[in-house]
C-alpha cells in the first residue's frame, strides 16, 4: 500500500506543529544565539588571541550550533510525541493506516526538520555577525543530519518514556546540556589538564561539536573515524530500540 | 460478506482479562448496538478492530479482512468517532479535517471536496476556522463524527457518540445516522442511552464482564412489550448473580 500522502501530512502536521509556537520553538533558540555569538564571541572572545590557530569566534560557533541541533530535533520529538500521548491523539495516528516504521520516520524527519530550521537560523545570524564558514559542506551537511537523527530517536525514546512534564526535560537538564559543555563547546582538548583530558575524549558529544568544527574550519581534535563509529552506532542501537518499542506498541498501544 | 467478524477474541493486560473468547459478526449494512455497563469490554473490543490495542487471542476481521495481518488495508475500512475527544484541541476545525483525511491517502481534491460536504452536513460551516478547544460539547462531538467520517469508511464505530450533547443536537444526529446507514453504511453503536439504541439498531448484542450475555435481533430484547432497559438490566442481574 502506497502511504506517500500519509507520510506527507504526518511530517507536514510536525512541522506544523512547531511553526505553530515560533517563538518558543525557533526564536528562542536564536534569540539565544545571538547572546552566545555576542558574549563568547566577541565581549571575551576579542580577549583570547586564537584556540587552535583560529578566531575564539569561529572555534565556539559550531558548538553553539550542535548545541542547538540537539535541543531543537530533541525537544521535537519528545514534546510531540509525550502530547499525544498526554492528549491521547496519539489514537489518531494509530487508527489510520500507518507502519511503526511510518510513524517512526515521521517523527524522525519532524525532528530534523525542526533541528535544520534552527540551525540555518543560526548560521544566518552568524553570517551577519561575521562569524560564518563553511570549509566542507557536505561533511557540515552530514553531521548537522546525522545527529539530529540521533537526538530525534532519543526524543522519541523519551517521549514514550515519560509520565510528566519534569521526566521530560531530565535528559537536557543532565545529559545534553553538561556533556556538549563538556564536549569542547568553548574550549579545545589541551587546554584541560592533561589528567582529565581522557573525560573529553569519551563523551560523544565531544565526537559530535568537533565534527562539525571540522566541516566549518576545518580544525580537528578527534579520531574521525571513531566519531562516525559512534554516529553510526547511536543511529543503528537507538533506531533498533525505538523500532522495536513501537512495534511493540510500548506504552502508545494498549 | 459480514462487516465485522470476531471469532474468540480474548484481551488480557497482565493478569486482567477485559475480553473474554468474544465472537460476534455484525453484517453488512447493520446498525448495531453494542451494550454494556462501564468496564465490560465494549471500548476494549473497539480498541482491538481499530488499531488502538493490540490483540491478545482469537482475530478481527473487517470485510474479510484481518485486522492484525493486513491492518493498513482494514483500517481504511473503519472511521472511530470515541468515547473521549482524542484530537490536537489547537487545530481548527478545517485542519482537523485535513490532517486526517491526509493519514488516510485522500488527494488533496478528495479532502477539500470531502471537507465541503462533511462541514455543511454536519452544519459546522460558521465553526470552521475555530479551534476544537473554543466549541461547545455538542459541536465538539459533531467534529468527532465528521473526523471518522472523513476517509469515507464502510463500517463506522461509534462509541457514546451523543454524551454531553443536548437533545436536539441529539435529534439531529439520530436522524442523520439513519440517513447514512440507510444509504449502505455498517454502524456500530455503543451507548448508555438505551432509548438511542433502541430507536436506531436493528440488532444488538450485551457484553459483560468480557462476555457476550446476550446477541439478537433489537425485537428479541424488547418482546412482550418490555423495554429495552428493563431487559437490559434483567440481563445483566442474571449473570451477576449467577
Amino acid at each position: 500500500m502506497n502511504n506517500k500522502i500519509a507520510l506527507f501530512s504526518f511530517i507536514s502536521r510536525e512541522i506544523q506543529r512547531f511553526t505553530r509556537v515560533y517563538v518558543q520553538s525557533l526564536f528562542s533558540p536564536w534569540i539565544n544565539a545571538v547572546l552566545y555569538i555576542f558574549i563568547f564571541g566577541y565581549v571575551v572572545g576579542s580577549r583570547i588571541d586564537s584556540i587552535a590557530g583560529i578566531k575564539y569566534i569561529a572555534f565556539v560557533l559550531p558548538g553553539i550550533l550542535m548545541m542547538n541541533i540537539i535541543s531543537a530535533s530533541f525537544q521535537q520529538t519528545a514534546f510531540s510525541l509525550y502530547f499525544k500521548r498526554f492528549a491521547k491523539y496519539i489514537e489518531e495516528y494509530l487508527v489510520a493506516p500507518l507502519s511503526n516504521f511510518e510513524l517512526l520516520t515521521g517523527h524522525i524527519i519532524g525532528g530534523v526538520t525542526r533541528a535544520l530550521f534552527v540551525g540555518t537560523g543560526i548560521y544566518v545570524i552568524a553570517i551577519l555577525f561575521h562569524a560564518a564558514s563553511i570549509v566542507h559542506p557536505l561533511w557540515f551537511f552530514f553531521y548537522s543530519v546525522t545527529v539530529s537523527i540521533i537526538f530525534a530517536l532519543v526524543g522519541v525514546f523519551i517521549g514514550l518514556w515519560a509520565d510528566n512534564f519534569e521526566q521530560l526535560n531530565i535528559l537536557t537538564t543532565f545529559i545534553i546540556m553538561p556533556f556538549t559543555y563538556l564536549g569542547g563547546m568553548f574550549n579545545s582538548v589541551s587546554m584541560l589538564p592533561e589528567k582529565i583530558q581522557w573525560f573529553m575524549k569519551v563523551n560523544p558529544f565531544f565526537y559530535f561539536v568537533d565534527g562539525l568544527r571540522f566541516s566549518m574550519t576545518g580544525v580537528q581534535e578527534s579520531n574521525m573515524i571513531a566519531g562516525i563509529g559512534i554516529i553510526t552506532f547511536c543511529i543503528l542501537g537507538l533506531g533498533g530500540l525505538v523500532w522495536y518499542l513501537f512495534k511493540i506498541g510500548w506504552r502508545i498501544r494498549g | 460478506m459480514n462487516a465485522l467478524e470476531i471469532k474468540n477474541f480474548t484481551k488480557k493486560y497482565e493478569n486482567f482479562v477485559a475480553v473474554d473468547n468474544l465472537s460476534l459478526e455484525i453484517k453488512k449494512g447493520e446498525f448495531f448496538g453494542f451494550l454494556g455497563a462501564n468496564g465490560a469490554g465494549k471500548t476494549t473490543t473497539i480498541h482491538c478492530i481499530t488499531g488502538i490495542n493490540t490483540i491478545t487471542d482469537g482475530s478481527i476481521k473487517v470485510f474479510g479482512i484481518d485486522v492484525d495481518k493486513e491492518y493498513k488495508k482494514a483500517r481504511t475500512k473503519v472511521g472511530l468517532s470515541p468515547q473521549e475527544f482524542n484530537i490536537d484541541i489547537f487545530l481548527t476545525i478545517e485542519k482537523i479535517l485535513w490532517y486526517n483525511g491526509g493519514l488516510f491517502n485522500m488527494k488533496k481534491e478528495e479532502r477539500e471536496k470531502r471537507i465541503e460536504e462533511l462541514l455543511k452536513i454536519l452544519e459546522l460551516e460558521t465553526h470552521r476556522k475555530k479551534q476544537f478547544r473554543q466549541l461547545s460539547g455538542g459541536l465538539k462531538r459533531r467534529v468527532m463524527l465528521a473526523r471518522a467520517l472523513m476517509h469515507d469508511p464502510d463500517l463506522l464505530i461509534l462509541d457514546e457518540p451523543t454524551a454531553g450533547v443536548d437533545v436536539e443536537l441529539r435529534h439531529e444526529l439520530w436522524e442523520y445516522l439513519k440517513k447514512i446507514n440507510a444509504a449502505g453504511k455498517t454502524i456500530l453503536l455503543t451507548s448508555h442511552y438505551l432509548e438511542e439504541v433502541e430507536l436506531l439498531c436493528n440488532r444488538i448484542a450485551i457484553i459483560d464482564n468480557g462476555k457476550i450475555i446476550a446477541v439478537g435481533d433489537k425485537s428479541e430484547f424488547v418482546k412482550d412489550g418490555k423495554s429495552l432497559e428493563k431487559k437490559y438490566l434483567e440481563l445483566t442481574q442474571k449473570t451477576k448473580s449467577s
